[in-house]
This record gives structure tokens, sequence and C-alpha cells, in this order.
């Protein structure tokens, strides 16, 4: 089954076979996390670093920014199996809007991947690996089970 | 098989983040030990078994070049794999100070750099032995 992540959303599986996919990350961050023993993983497409420009957005959608999000994520992959020391974390997306001439002066995507090395610093994580920045959108999949996680960029696709 | 690792740096913080990324690497660490300086570190190897060092090279009373020569000079600890973590930023001098080691990681790094390099040295340890997760370390829980 395919499940389709929307901008500031969050979709879990712990159904091997499944793909979950996030389309168009700019300068949001695509972040999957995957136990391959449990076969549990999740994908969360965030928008912007910190909740505390508007916690009240927060509350009601989490998942819009990295320091709501992603603890949310874990916790989710948590209920449905997943083991904190198996974790596989990869992160996709961050990119600079400098990239198409556009001043990109507040660089979320920068700030949002620092936000999110910070978390996984304090939690006692790492990444497995990443793909961030640069000037061009992605798309991220996760398959549950095989933990393979693709980007698709500028017409081309890699393996993370 | 445990792996004994020795990290000098004259930084108490430098060597608490780089103890902190070994523990999440997932090596299979045994002990840990910790030199504030060249001197201090040779002292160490003198009487442990050492399996790999990482070590910087601006310290005070031995820095960590002059360290590694000597290392060299003793038949026991000619073949230690040496990790340099500096802050050198000249590409001639990182070149010459890779000769001396088995990997070089410029500060500031990332603990996934670190981790990398470690695993690159280590060689045998591939992502599947890696992953044994024997000692995840000390980790927070949610």
């Amino acid at each position: 089954m395919i499940h389709t992540v929307g901008v500031g959303d969050m979709k879990v599986s712990g159904t091997k076979g499944d793909l979950i996919v996030t389309h168009a990350l700019g300068s949001c961050l695509g972040i999957a996390v995957h136990d391959p023993v449990a076969s549990v993983g999740g994908l969360l497409h965030v928008m912007l670093p910190l909740s505390t420009i508007d916690p009240a957005k927060a509350d009601t959608n989490p998942f819009m920014f990295v320091d709501t999000g992603f603890p949310r994520l874990l916790i989710e992959c948590f209920k449905a199996g997943a083991q904190k020391q198996r974790l596989e974390i990869r992160a996709a997306g961050g990119a600079n809007s400098q990239h198409k001439g556009e001043n990109d002066f507040f660089q979320i995507g920068k700030r949002n991947f620092i936000i999110l090395r910070k978390l996984l610093w304090k939690d006692g994580l790492l990444l497995k690996s990443y793909d961030v920045g640069g000037g061009n959108s992605r798309t991220m999949s996760l398959e549950i089970g095989t933990g393979n996680v693709t980007i698709k960029s500028g017409g081309q696709m890699k393996i993370l | 098989m445990a792996l004994n690792i020795l990290v000098v740096d004259d930084s108490s913080v430098m060597r608490a983040i780089i103890i902190k990324t070994l523990r999440l690497s997932q090596l299979p660490l045994g002990e840990v030990l910790e030199a504030q300086n060249g001197q201090e570190a040779l002292k160490v190897l003198d009487g442990k078994w050492i399996d790999l060092a990482l070590v910087d090279i601006n310290m005070p009373v031995m820095d960590g070049e002059e360290m590694i020569d000597r290392l060299r000079q003793n038949p026991e600890t000619a073949d230690l794999p040496v990790i340099i973590v500096s802050t050198e930023g000249s590409e001639t001098r990182k070149e010459a100070l890779m000769q001396k080691g088995a990997g070089f990681v410029h500060k500031p790094f990332t603990p996934e750099t670190l981790r990398d390099t470690i695993l690159k040295t280590l060689g045998g340890l591939n992502d599947a032995k890696a992953g044994d997760r024997t000692l995840q370390g000390r980790n927070t829980r949610f």
C-alpha cells in the first residue's frame, strides 16, 4: 500500500512492503525513521524549525515544526513496536532558495536541519544518512521492511 | 571483540563530545580512556592495550604530532590506528598530518562524520557487525 504524506504531515506503518512517500520537499525537511527488526517506520514532512513562533498552531498540527513533529514521529514509531537502539534515521530536503536567485533571508532549510541535529544529539541518536541543502525540490520515499529510502530530485533517483 | 579507545584532547568538552559520539556509534566499546596531552597519552599507552586513538594536534606539554611520532618509534604502538581530530585548515599541513595518522576529522565535525571515519579506519567493522548494538550507551528514553 502507498501512503502519501502531505506538507506538515506524518505517516507511520508497520506493514512490510508499504511505501510512504512525500513530495515537494523544498526548504521543508523530510525525516524517515525505520526499525528493520520490527519492520516499523514513519515519514514526517516538516515545514519550519521551531514551534515557538506559533504554539497554538503547533497544538493543532505538531507536524508543521521540527521540534514538535520529530518527537511525535518517534513516539508513534515506538507505539507501533520500534525500538530506539535499532532506529535508522535519514533526512532529506532543507533546500536553499538562493540557488534560484531568490534572497534566502530566513534560511529556513538550513535552520530546519540544525534543529533536527540538536534534537538528535540531545536524544542520543545519529543520522544513518542525509541529503540536504542545494536548490532542488525532492521527493522522498520509505519502504517498510527493507528500510530503503529513495530520493528523486532534478530527474535523478538515488538510494539514501 | 571490545575496543579500547583513547581520546586525547586538552579540552574536556571536546573529549566529552567525542566520547558521546563513540557511544552512539554502536561500536563494541571496551574501555574509553582519556588524556589531556601527548605525554599523558603515552603514559596511558604504556600500561594499557589500546585499539584506536583519537588525537588532537594543538595541546600543551606535548602536542599530538610529537605524540604520534613517538608512538611510531615504539614497536609496540607503531601500528596503532590514529585518527587526528584537529582544527588544522591548511591543506599542506593536513596532508602531512594524514601521513602520520590513519584518518583525519576536521573540527568542527558532525557526529556522523566522526562515526564514519572511525568505522572506515577500523575497516572490518562493517554496518552489520556494528549493528549488534551491544553497547548503545546511556540513552535518553522518550
